[in-house]
């Protein structure tokens, strides 16, 4: 159950952490690993598996903002542990630094061996908990200028042009002062759902599903007790019925087909009114996680038309249509469309107007990209694309292109219905009124429509 | 500026070391902490800072936690080169391992139990005693923890000290953080010893599920894969486990359910009540689906075990075959394995909704994905009666696509739906020869030609087709030779006309003169023997009827699938190998390597020949294949020098020969590598390898000065190594001055110092001079430098030998990259190094060599290469008494092979 080394490697290879518990891994695993995840298969392009073993040493990686989280081991571990955990450390890493990235790695190298050196002991995962490591490390953050930073995570899209956000809180350090020395009290809760699509070339809902998280990051000082309260129509099971019965689940309320949750939390009366208790630990972490295959409406509808016009020539017309109500603005939109292999050219035409619109042919793999800013709800927009063939077309065109995919991000909007109704944290006095954030997202995992 | 680590890394131009040094002394408290900061900072980016060993070491002695912390990274890592100075430390530790403090005591056993030096481990034992029996928990985790790593170190030493008792004792301690912790000590104990250790009975389990409840999400992993070894004596016990640990299934920690699950699974085997196992069934689905929504590396390792869960039982997943439909954003790891499911999941109820899925796939970007899908079109075709003429159109309407790839896969999974159902789709044969010019894969080929031979009698013009192929048969790779050799017999006894008798007159006479391959010479000598004596016996034969295929697609053999199910969540259940084919900890002897990944074509179940057979042929098949038996290695060459060494030859000095620093150093030789460049060596460059000359092993080496000092006094020590390697003379370097270099080959003695412990190639080398610090640099033992001159065996001595040695003493490995070019020049080449060559044999275009060679202290090593001349791709397997030095010989092969 336990691993040999950990270390992380930044994009071109570069060692920026490495830590060996129980040297029995030969030297040069670094590189090894390396190798074999750039050059997968010979042409480059395939993506390595997330473990291989290679000469008796298995390598396990997950890429974190891009920068590859390596643990080896020689023996029979539990895999879901080992990229779990390297999942985890990231987590810590960020709660720590503030940001994830290679810069402040290396400013705060001492730090990150210091909690690597909690975090595991021979091999032996021992916590990953941001509020227990506190009272072991004793080095101070140095944090990073976020004015550097990329967006890393499903809550840095709040940054991102909504105003009423306080931008910096989801980059800052749970554990570092801020200027002044005093810190800001307040806790944050974003209702992140992903969601997968797949219409059919009619346009019916072919599958559908919502995974859900409610995040958490606190910022409270004394770790008050915290409840939250759900929908109280919130069902959970759906019971005996499969996945194929969308008719009979469609009824009120808000069913979830699985879910669970963060140790911390208390479901002693989740039963009855559906409030979760937890006294919340530093550092960010998943409250809740959800899943859903219940009906809801898409937000977006998709309607493509393929036109051939002549021998050589189509015409293809995209348009989508929000639907979700006019207060609500989806932001950095993209449409997708692969093209048939023999497309040489395709000529755009966007509608009267518009603005924030971006088309691009990419040649090499004979994709159409179409990208907006922003889509209001209740609006519809159409492209059309000229496309020309560099030979004739066997018969049908639609079997040699598509499907249409889409990305998007919609704030302060949930497919799933479901709410947190309130956010009570116990008064430590009555002047204690530390600001709440409760913030929602809808963002396209896999949002495909088939032509 | 300040308080950022980073400025640690920049370096001053002169004398970094000894600024160091002055600063690790300096009389302010936080100046030291600053050094001390630096000099962990020299070491990530793989300084050498040992020479400040002292001088860090003086720091230990702190209030200062974080100093404190700093000093014990430092000392975990250069103990183990500063043995004698390591001693320097043990006051220190064995005083802070009583320090009032709690992370102090903690702290200082936790650093003790990482140096792995013996004077230190000695001190361990009292402090470590008393830190089990600690009052703080925190003290009392890590010391179980401790107690794993000293019997790494020194297995007795636990036993007598007796600290296996106080280890169990912890499984009772009151913080389930201690708990967890003294279980994985033990578990890990327990699968290194062979006596028992850590056995769990009915009281450790009701203490360990206790625990569970309390534990941190890791702790339950621990506790959970520890009790899955546990065997319930009845139904109801283990009722009664399952419902302890169905809890566990809400963790939001993947490794925590799929532990959980294993456990439940495992105790389902012994619940006979079809209720409750019903019931759990439907518990286990939810959260196994949920483990889809996780991130893509998660999802893999779901993937793998509920691949393998849905084979022992299907039930459980029965109806939720949509989760596993593919993504458009899934990694392309993740859609193979969901693949691979849908067709275990594919049902007649909803095998409608799978084929259009498939269908849609079929028309994806990925190639290797596309072929699966249509693949996976055919397997359910096969599968599921019902469907199969369902699947066969949606075959029919990919192939109208034209795209190459989807149409030869196609053709070939159309090949063996016609094997499962015979003479009932014959009918859209038509419409596959129309496809017939565009084929260009061997395997696509062999099915078409198998195809028409099988079904010649409705073909009208099946003889035209086969006669296109065979126009290029004698360039055909020989599964399509096979295939349409065997086509143009069915033909001929099909239709006996005089069209079919000349192409089989000009098959059989192809596939007999004109080939090598034995295959199929053999197969056509049969063939053409029936026919000669009875047609209708040859008919009765060819033409027999072939027994009925089966999907594939459950074929895991049950008792690998039974051991698989035991391994959930483990390594073993993403590779479906059992641990014993990939864990080579400890136990070298066993070793095998494999450089393929597991995950793919893991069901396949691909068997290599057998070595142990076709080593015992080639001096029996040597007869009938012209070779020059009389072939004798050219007696034994010397090596060729690596480095020319006219001085030393010229005074006949073989030791120590030096090369006048102002003589231009021109080495006509390969370069020796670098070992310390420049850049690290404050100007000094050293380079070295290991060479063989007239049979005595020397260290080639040259050192090039570009510093601004003279530099002289050198000196060199060898750490100890695998062979005991060391220097046989002191090494023999006049002062070199700036820009100046010297070479020198210094002669080597073996079984000097000898390292303890599994064999490897590392060679830890130290230089000193009188005017830098000392330069460690670690360099590789290349084995060909070490095979003797009388490494030549007697080929009987050589087949006995070979069938003497057990097969676990046989390792192979795949060299993808290297390439023959000539059979004659790589035995000139092996020969030139000790490798003495034997025998070699064709087996079909590839050829085969074997050699023997012999390490130090008479070690035999048998060689087989196995290699196509002028194709990349040289298998190499060796067998040997002590198979563990088998990578370093790997090692050898490659350098060779790439100079």
């Amino acid at each position: 159950m336990m691993i040999s080394q950990f270390f992380v490697l930044s994009q071109r290879g570069d060692n920026i952490v490495f830590r060996d518990y129980r040297a029995e891994v030969p030297k040069g695993s670094t590189e090894t690993f390396f190798r074999k995840v750039k050059f997968w298969k010979e042409d480059g392009n395939a993506e390595a598996p997330p473990i291989f073993n290679v000469d008796g040493v298995n390598y396990f990686h997950v890429k974190v903002v891009g920068l590859y989280f390596v643990a080896t081991t020689r023996v029979n571990v539990s895999p879901s542990l080992v990229l779990e955990l390297l999942q985890r450390i990231a987590r810590v890493i960020k709660d720590y630094l503030g940001v994830l990235n290679e810069d402040s790695f290396r400013k705060n190298f001492v730090l990150v061996y210091e909690l690597l050196d909690e975090v595991i002991d021979f091999g032996y995962v021992q916590t990953t908990s941001t509020e227990v490591l506190k009272s072991y490390i004793f080095n101070e953050p140095i944090v990073v200028a976020p004015a550097r930073l990329q967006p890393i995570d499903p809550a840095a899209i709040f940054t991102q042009g909504a105003k009423r956000m306080p931008g910096t809180a989801v980059t800052k350090s749970v554990v570092a002062n801020e200027p002044g020395g005093r810190r800001r009290e307040e806790i944050f809760v974003d209702i992140i759902e992903k969601i997968s699509v797949t219409f059919s070339s009619s346009g019916y809902i072919l599958t559908s599903e919502i995974d859900g998280t409610i995040q958490m990051k606190s910022y409270l000082s004394g770790n008050p007790e915290i409840r939250l309260a759900l929908n109280e129509d919130l069902n959970i099971g759906r019971g005996g019925r499969s996945v194929y019965d969308y008719r009979s689940s469609s009824g009120s309320g808000v069913i979830l087909d699985d879910c669970n949750f963060h140790e911390s939390v208390r479901l002693d009366s989740f039963d009855s009114d559906r409030t979760l208790s937890l006294v919340p630990p530093d550092g960010e972490f998943p409250v809740m996680n959800y899943r859903m295959t219940q009906e809801f409406k898409p937000p977006f509808h998709v309607n493509t038309l393929i036109e051939e016009a002549g021998r050589l020539k189509a015409e293809v017309i995209i348009k989508i249509r929000a639907e979700f109500p006019s207060d609500i603005v989806a932001n950095t939109i993209t449409v997708q469309m692969p093209l048939p292999n023999y497309t040489s050219r395709a000529s755009f035409e966007l509608e009267l107007g518009a603005a924030g619109q971006r088309t691009d042919f990419k040649e090499s793999n004979k994709i159409l990209e179409w990208s907006l800013k922003k889509i209001v709800g209740g609006g519809e927009h159409t492209l059309r694309a000229k496309l020309t063939f560099s030979q004739e077309f066997h018969g049908n065109i639609t079997k040699e292109a598509g499907p249409v995919s889409m990305t998007f991000t919609i704030p302060m909007y949930n497919v799933s219905k479901l709410q947190v109704k309130y956010l009570q944290i116990a008064k430590k006095s009555s002047s204690y009124n530390p600001y709440r954030w409760v913030r929602y997202v809808t963002q396209a995992n896999s949002y495909v429509a088939r032509i | 500026m300040s308080g950022h680590d980073s400025k640690y890394f920049s370096t001053t131009k002169k004398g970094e070391i000894p600024e160091l040094k002055e600063e690790l002394n300096s009389q302010y408290k936080d100046k030291r902490k600053d050094a001390v900061k630096k000099v962990i900072a020299a070491m990530t980016v793989g300084k050498d800072v040992s020479s400040l060993f002292t001088d860090v070491v003086n720091c230990m002695q702190t209030e200062n936690l974080e100093l404190k912390k700093l000093v014990y990274l430092y000392l975990i890592n250069y103990a183990k080169s500063q043995p004698d100075l390591a001693i320097l430390a043990v006051n220190t530790f064995v005083k802070d391992s009583q320090d009032p403090n709690p992370l102090i005591r903690a702290l200082a056993v936790r650093t003790m139990g990482c140096i792995r030096v013996d004077k230190i481990t000695e001190y361990l034992c009292d402090p470590l005693q008393k830190c089990l029996k600690d009052d703080d928990p925190y003290v009392r985790k890590t010391a179980a923890i401790c107690v794993a790593k000293l019997f790494d170190i020194n297995a007795e030493l636990v036993e007598d000290r007796g600290f296996l008792e106080a280890l169990k004792d912890l499984i009772s301690d009151n913080n389930p953080m201690v708990v967890a912790n003294a279980v994985a000590a033990l578990a890990e104990i327990q699968e290194n010893s062979t006596s028992p250790i850590f056995e769990i009975n009915s009281t450790t389990l009701t203490k360990l599920l206790t625990a569970l409840n309390e534990c941190t999400e890791w702790g339950q992993v621990f506790i959970l894969d520890a009790l899955s070894r546990y065997k319930a004596a009845d139904p109801r016990e283990a009722e009664n486990i399952v419902e302890r640990v169905t809890p566990r299934l809400q963790h939001a920690n993947c490794a925590v359910v799929l532990s959980a699950v294993k456990m439940i699974l495992q105790q389902m085997e012994l619940i006979t009540s079809t209720d409750v196992i019903r019931n759990l069934c439907k518990k286990m689905a939810p959260p196994l689906v949920t483990l889809l929504s996780a991130e893509p590396e998660i999802q893999y390792v779901a993937l793998r075990n509920i691949n393998l869960i849905v084979q022992k039982r299907p039930t459980i997943l029965a109806h939720e075959i949509k989760v596993f439909f593919c993504k458009y954003n899934d990694p392309i790891y993740v859609k193979m394995e969901k693949l691979e499911i849908m067709i275990k999941l594919a049902s007649d109820r909803n095998i409608d909704q799978v084929l259009l899925e498939f269908k849609e796939y079929a028309t994806e970007v990925d190639v290797d994905f596309v072929r699966k899908a249509v693949r996976a079109i055919g397997r359910c075709a096969i599968k599921l009666e019902r469907a199969a003429e369902r699947c066969i159109s949606v075959l029919l309407e990919l192939i109208k696509i034209k795209v190459n790839y989807v149409v030869q896969e196609a053709i070939i999974v159309i090949k063996d739906i016609f094997r499962r159902y015979p003479n009932t789709y014959e009918s859209i044969i038509a419409t596959l020869c129309e496809s017939l010019d565009t084929l260009d894969e061997p395997e696509a080929k062999a099915s078409m030609i198998w195809i028409i031979g099988e079904y010649a009698e409705r073909i009208d013009n099946a003889d035209e087709l086969l006669e296109s192929f065979l126009e290029s048969f004698p360039e055909e790779p020989a599964q399509v030779q096979l295939q349409l050799l065997t086509a143009t017999v069915k033909l001929f006894l099909k239709k006996p006309t005089e069209g079919p008798q000349q192409m089989i007159q000009v098959v059989l006479n192809n596939a007999t003169m004109e080939t090598d391959n034995p295959d199929l010479r053999d197969r056509a000598y049969i063939y053409w023997r029936l026919l000669s004596t009875d047609p209708e016996a040859a008919k009765d034969v060819v033409l027999a009827e072939k027994p009925v295929i089966t999907d594939d697609s459950n074929q895991l053999d049950p008792s690998l699938l039974d051991e698989l199910l035991t391994n959930i969540s483990t390594l073993s259940s993403v590779y479906h190998k059992p641990p014993e084919a990939f864990v080579t900890r400890l136990k070298t002897t066993a070793q095998k390597t494999e450089d393929e990944d597991f995950a793919e074509g893991s069901e396949a179940g691909y068997s290599s020949s057998n070595p142990v057979d076709s080593a015992a042929s080639p001096p029996a098949t040597t007869g009938n294949i012209p070779q020059p038996a009389g072939r004798q290695p050219a007696p034994t060459p010397a090596a060729p020098a690596p480095v020319p060494d006219l001085l030393g030859d010229l005074m006949g000095l073989d030791n120590a020969a030096i090369v006048p620093v102002d003589e231009p150093a021109t080495p006509s030789g390969p370069p020796l590598p670098v070992v310390v460049p420049a850049s690290t060596g404050q100007g000094l460059q050293i380079s070295a390898q290991l060479s063989r000359r007239d049979g005595q092993v020397f260290y080639s080496m040259l050192f090039e000065n570009n510093s601004q000092a003279v530099l002289d006094g050198f000196m060199i020590q060898f750490n100890k190594n695998t062979f005991g390697l060391a220097a046989a003379g002191p090494l023999q370097i006049p002062p070199l001055h700036p820009g100046t270099s010297a070479r020198t080959m210094l002669p080597m003695v073996l079984f000097q110092n000898l390292s303890p412990g599994p064999p490897s190639s590392l060679l830890q080398v130290a230089v000193k001079n009188n005017q830098q610090p000392v330069w460690y640099f670690t360099d590789k033992i290349i084995l060909h430098a070490l095979f003797g001159e009388d490494g030549r065996m007697e080929r009987g001595t050589f087949l006995e030998t070979w069938r003497s040695l057990p097969d676990s003493n046989e390792v192979q490995r795949e060299f993808p990259g290297i390439t023959i070019t000539s059979v004659e020049s790589t035995i000139d080449l092996l020969t030139a190094f000790n490798m003495f060559f034997i025998a070699k044999r064709k087996n079909g275009n590839q050829d085969v060599i074997y050699l023997s060679a012999k390490v130090p202290r008479d070690v035999p090593f048998l060689i087989e290469l196995t290699a196509m001349v002028g194709q990349p791709g040289l298998k190499c397997a060796v067998k040997t008494p002590t198979p563990e030095i088998a990578p370093l010989f790997f090692e050898a092969i490659e350098l060779l092979f790439k100079a």
